[in-house]
């Protein structure tokens, strides 16, 4: 089981990009599981129609723990396992101790030996702000840390932030810098910032994403680009960088 | 009310069973929690405080500290102390704030170890659970780091006491009762888990032939060498004249199938007659109802406010999640045998006999608190 956290500043295309990359993984016959670690829920909607699901954190508010696995989750596009963690009422409690909660209750229930995913995602929320943010790269959740940005300047503080995060944490046996997904905005010199801000935490981009309109339409039809435009050159770059992503987490690691 | 305590006292936190478990293994025990706290863990629950060293600290959390997720000062305050004191392991548990602030104990220990050199290990404690929860962690936890060779059984039968602690058993001879009566058993005893034995000691936890789990907390550690070294395990504390025997036995029976049994819950509490209500931890609680069915032939059953597995229940006994299910509960029976602080919510017309647990009352009732190891139960119903 490979399990692979994906961070960046907000809005960079984070869910986008790990819902395609779910999408690309599946049709290479891996069984999927997507993990949103927002509070807004939406990380997964693009597997399963655009449709909202009901979020671990919504069945903690309404049952405490009285909920079985199967309604943690809910099967999307390509057999996508979806699960969205969820938040507190907007502007009240703790978001990031929602995400430890949620986390933690996926594991209690057994979500990992039930549903035996070869890939799991967790699609996390903008930077690492706090405990709770930090709890998909823990020891026992994902191996990998993969970052997105564009090259605007904001994305590169907010990727270099992260990637320092990570750094850190490698004392505590946390998961390792995987590399840097480069998602193109056509900011100026964008190529080169990526490859400088990897350069500087002795990693890689391991991929780059064009700006594309397809994306968008996918998203309206509440599909991913893999699904619902499988032969569009985006397509094609969303499966070389699912390959590049799997080729960079196997790396030094005999297991995965 | 429901999962409230309006009248009567709640059972210690997972953070005192946690201190009360390696109070005597030569550890260091670090609560990451607000300065002033280590009362509540150390002399309110700990009766050994005042007559036995250990080294049981609070990390002074500030709410600075909380705020600005300051692990490196807790990191660097125990590694500081460690290396003045020399421990032999770290254990590093938390209260509610770590909880909500979501500290990573296990990663933290790892840093504090890999900075040391000296075990250290993480627990999941919160304040939130009862010290059962605790206890059994930390036990688990030491027995795990500790006890990882296979040495050869000893040539006389032998067993371990899991799971003794004075917030179940106090300091009132009981613990040394249980020795001595496993003695008289036919079997030398390897180690206590944990009083009475060195980190040691409970080394050699591989030796024994059987393990005699005496309370839920060491029902973990039980499965674990069990698992580990093969060595079945038996649930069960020789209270009251006749059920001694019955342990015994069960342990003599174990030591030679390798088959665990439960002595303790081999009851029935489900015939509709009012029997005598036991709350407390399920298998004291269970062997007294055992020893008082088969010395005093009063019908029992035991009443559990807190974590136990199923299998630990006969059928008959009952949880009680908060006041009013023990007081509907109360009602509902012959007798009460309890802690005094149940006393409150129990009927007036229904007899209650004091039966003080200190992971209940803590020291307020210590001075009448009972040995009824293997002797008369003091009770005529």
């Amino acid at each position: 089981m490979l399990k692979l956290a994906f961070y960046g500043k907000g809005g960079i295309g984070k869910s986008t990009t790990v819902s395609n990359l779910a999408s690309a993984f599946a049709a290479n016959g891996l069984k999927v599981m997507q993990i949103g670690c927002d509070p807004k829920a939406d990380s997964t909607a693009s597997l399963h129609g655009g449709a909202r699901m009901r979020s671990i954190l919504d069945l903690v508010r309404e049952r405490n723990n009285d909920f079985m696995l199967g309604e943690m989750v809910r099967e999307g596009d390509g057999g996508v396992i979806c699960v969205e963690a969820g938040g507190p009422t907007p502007g009240l409690g703790c978001a990031g101790r929602g995400i430890i909660t949620a986390l933690e209750k996926l594991q209690e229930k057994g979500a990992y030996e039930v549903y035996k995913p070869d890939v799991v995602l967790y699609d996390v929320l903008g930077d690492v702000v706090c405990g709770g943010f930090s709890m998909p790269m823990r020891k026992g959740y994902a191996d990998r840390v993969f970052i997105l940005t564009s090259g605007e300047t904001m994305s590169v503080y907010a990727a270099a932030n992260i990637a320092m995060a990570v750094k850190n944490f490698r004392g505590r046996g946390y998961a390792s810098l995987g590399g840097f997904v480069l998602n193109r905005r056509n900011a100026p010199d964008e190529d080169a910032k990526a490859a400088k801000l990897a350069v500087d935490f002795e990693s890689s981009v391991v991929g780059a994403l064009d700006w594309s309109e397809t994306v968008q339409q996918a998203e309206q039809l509440g599909k991913t680009v893999v699904h619902a435009f499988p032969d569009s050159p985006m397509a094609a770059q969303y499966r070389a960088l699912a390959d590049a992503v799997l080729a960079a987490a196997r790396k030094g690691d005999a297991s995965c | 009310m429901k999962q409230t305590a309006r009248i009567i006292s709640i059972h210690a936190a997972d953070t005192s069973g946690v201190c009360s478990m390696l109070y005597e293994l030569g550890g260091m025990v670090v609560v990451h929690d607000a300065s002033g706290c280590n009362s509540t863990y150390s002399t309110h629950d700990e009766p050994r405080w005042y007559r036995q060293d250990s080294m049981i600290y609070i990390s002074a959390l500030t709410e600075a500290d909380a705020i600005l997720g300051n692990d490196e000062k807790l990191i660097g305050d125990v590694v500081s102390a460690a290396k003045d004191l020399s421990p032999r392991f770290i254990a590093l548990c938390g209260a509610p704030v770590p909880l909500l602030a979501g500290t990573d104990f296990p990663a933290i220990a790892a840093e504090v170890e890999s900075r040391t050199g000296i075990p250290a290990f993480g627990l999941h404690t919160s304040g939130m659970r009862s010290y059962l929860a605790g206890a059994s962690e930390a036990l688990k936890a030491v027995v795990s780091r500790f006890c990882t060779d296979a040495l050869p059984r000893t040539d006389a039968p032998s067993a371990n006491i899991i799971g003794a602690t004075p917030l179940d058993f106090s300091i009132n001879g009981t613990v040394e009762s249980m020795i001595d009566w496993l003695n008289r058993s036919g079997f030398e005893l390897v180690s206590c888990m944990a009083m009475g034995s060195t980190l040691d000691d409970i080394r050699r936890a591989s030796a024994a032939h059987v393990n005699l789990v005496v309370s839920s907390c060491g029902l973990a550690t039980a499965e674990l060498l069990l698992e580990r070294f093969g060595t079945p395990w038996v649930a069960g504390v020789p209270v009251g004249k006749k059920f001694p025997a019955v342990l015994a036995s069960a342990l003599k029976t174990a030591a030679k199938t390798g088959e665990c049994a439960l002595p303790c819950a081999e009851r029935d509490a489900s015939s509709p007659v009012k029997k005598l209500a036991i709350p407390g931890e399920t298998i004291f609680s269970g062997s007294l109802a055992a020893a008082i069915e088969s010395d005093l032939g009063a019908p029992c059953r035991v009443l559990c406010p807190l974590e136990a597995e199923d299998r630990l229940l006969a059928p008959g006994d009952i949880r009680i999640f908060d006041e009013d299910a023990a007081a509907e509960a109360f009602a509902a029976s012959s007798v009460v045998i309890a802690d005094p602080m149940y006393a409150p919510v129990c009927p007036p017309d229904v007899p209650f006999h004091r039966l003080p647990h200190e992971a209940f009352s803590g020291r307020c009732y210590r001075k009448e608190s009972l040995n009824l190891i293997d002797r008369p139960l003091p009770w005529r119903f």
